[in-house]
This record gives C-alpha cells, structure tokens and sequence, in this order.
C-alpha cells in the first residue's frame, strides 16, 4: 500500500515538476511600453489640474452665490427700514 | 524602496501627494500590466485596463487604510474586479491575436519548431485562460512576479500552506487538461 502510495505521489511530483518547466517558459514577465507608461503619467498629473480647476471654479460659484444672498439681504432690510421711515413720516407732515 | 518607505510615501500619497502616487505608480505599474495581460491576453486591452487600474486607485486612494497587507495587494483587486467587469461585457473569451503576443527568442533552432513552441504556447495561455481567476492570479504570481508561498499568501490573503496546496491544485489540473488536449508530449 506504502509503495502504490509512493508511486502515486512520484508520478503527481513528476507531473508538477514537467508542468513547472512549461510554465516557466510560458508565463514572462512583459514590459509595458514605456510611451505608455509616461503617457498614463502625464494623465494624472493634467487630470488633477484639472479637477483642482473644477475645485476652485465650484468653490468661486459658492462664494458669489453666498455673497449675492447676503447683499440681498442687506438691500431688503435697508428697503425696508426706508419704507417704514417714510411711512412713520407721512402722518407728522 | 523599503516598506516603511513605501508605508510615508503611501501616507503622501493618500493627502493627495501627486509625486508620492507616481511613485507607487513607477513601482507598481509593470506588475499590474503583466496580470491584466496574462487575464485578458492582448496587449491593448492590457494598457487600458491597466491605465483604468490607476486611475481608479488615485480617486480612492484616500480611503485606503493599511490592514497589514501589501498595497499591491489592493491593486490587484481593483485590477481583479475590472477584468471581470471586461470579461462580463465581452460575450467570449478574446484569443491573443499573434501578432500582440509578446516576441520570444528561440536562439538556433528551425522556424518549424520555432512556431511549433508558440503555438504550444498559445494553447497552454488559452488552458491558463480557462482556469478560475483565483488560480490565474496564484500561476501569474508565481511565474511572472517570482514571489514566494509566503508572499503570494499575503497578496492573495491566504496562509502559505493553503498557496502551497492551490498551486499543487492547479498544476494537476492543468496538466490533467493537456493530457485531454493536443498540447500532451
């Protein structure tokens, strides 16, 4: 039994040896192309600009919007204390 | 660059350190075009996907969180979920056109045999390409990147004795589908 054992396991060894050695012809390490290598660097770098760009226009549109609220704001409440103002005004007169 | 090296530069990195991500990018990019072009078997599928890889990991580098396991051990999930995400869309496997595959030098011996081995060749990718993708990565690993039981453990997140095992596994296998194939000596 010991010995079928032993066979066994030669022959899975053997196959696993055989398959080894085709495989290592097989499977190479490959060098990208170093065009694309650069070229895929560069993209980050121009992507990034661009979405800091992107950050910077948002954040612009943000503070216009915040500013135009607030003077908005400010004019009503002057309106409206100019109204009032006239308004208390008129029955004195 | 040693691993507490690459630990800052992956910290730079994550802040968005532009200069710290194309290090790793320098480092890491040949390994993860040789998987993608090992799983997808053409060259031009293999640079995009590869390019995609990065990109996606520069948007969601700084949700990156170091849980002891290698940083390429992260690129090749994100590498591992686009290539499936292209095997999805593509109805059948796509065979590597001759012409992409890459050149290999037989010194001295007769154009026969010369295009015998690639042909051999050619069939025992497209076997490699039939096995499971947990497989394909470990075969990959261990013949193009050279690594370890060890180190293929920790990439593949697995003990070195469960590596040793599926890579005794596949062997067989593979072996036990030549012999069903025109490839058998």
């Amino acid at each position: 039994m010991n010995t079928k054992m032993r066979k066994f396991a030669d022959a899975s060894m053997e196959k696993i040896a055989s398959m080894e050695n085709r495989l290592s012809g097989v499977l190479r390490p490959i060098k990208p192309r170093k065009e694309f290598v650069h070229e895929v660097a560069q993209r980050f770098q121009t992507r990034t600009q661009t979405a800091f760009v992107d950050r910077v226009a948002e954040w612009h549109l943000v503070a216009m919007l915040t500013a135009g609220f607030i003077s908005m704001a400010v004019f009503l409440a002057v309106l409206g204390r100019a109204l009032m103002t006239l308004h208390k005004k008129k029955p004195t007169e | 660059m040693p691993e507490s090296e690459e630990q800052e530069t992956l910290q730079l990195a994550a802040q968005g350190d532009l200069e710290a991500f194309g290090i790793l990018y320098g480092k890491y990019v040949e390994r993860i075009f040789n998987y993608v072009y090992y799983r997808t078997g053409n060259v031009h599928d293999a640079e995009d996907l590869t390019a995609r890889v990065f990109y996606r990991a520069l948007h969601h580098i700084h949700t990156y969180t170091d849980r002891g396991v290698p940083f390429s051990a992260w690129l090749y999930r994100i590498a591992h979920n686009l290539v499936a995400n292209w095997h999805r869309d593509r109805s059948r496997h796509q065979e590597i056109p001759l012409s992409d595959a890459p050149t290999l030098h037989y010194k001295g011996e007769p154009p026969e045999m010369a295009l015998m081995q690639t042909q051999e060749r050619d069939a025992l990718l497209r076997l490699i390409r039939h096995l499971p993708s947990e497989r394909q990565h470990l075969l990959i690993l261990k013949f193009v990147e050279h690594m370890s039981n060890s180190e293929i453990g920790e990439t593949m997140g697995r003990s070195e004795g469960a590596v040793k095992s599926l890579y005794h596994r596949t062997l067989l296998a593979l072996r036990d589908e030549m012999e069903g194939s025109d490839l058998e000596e």
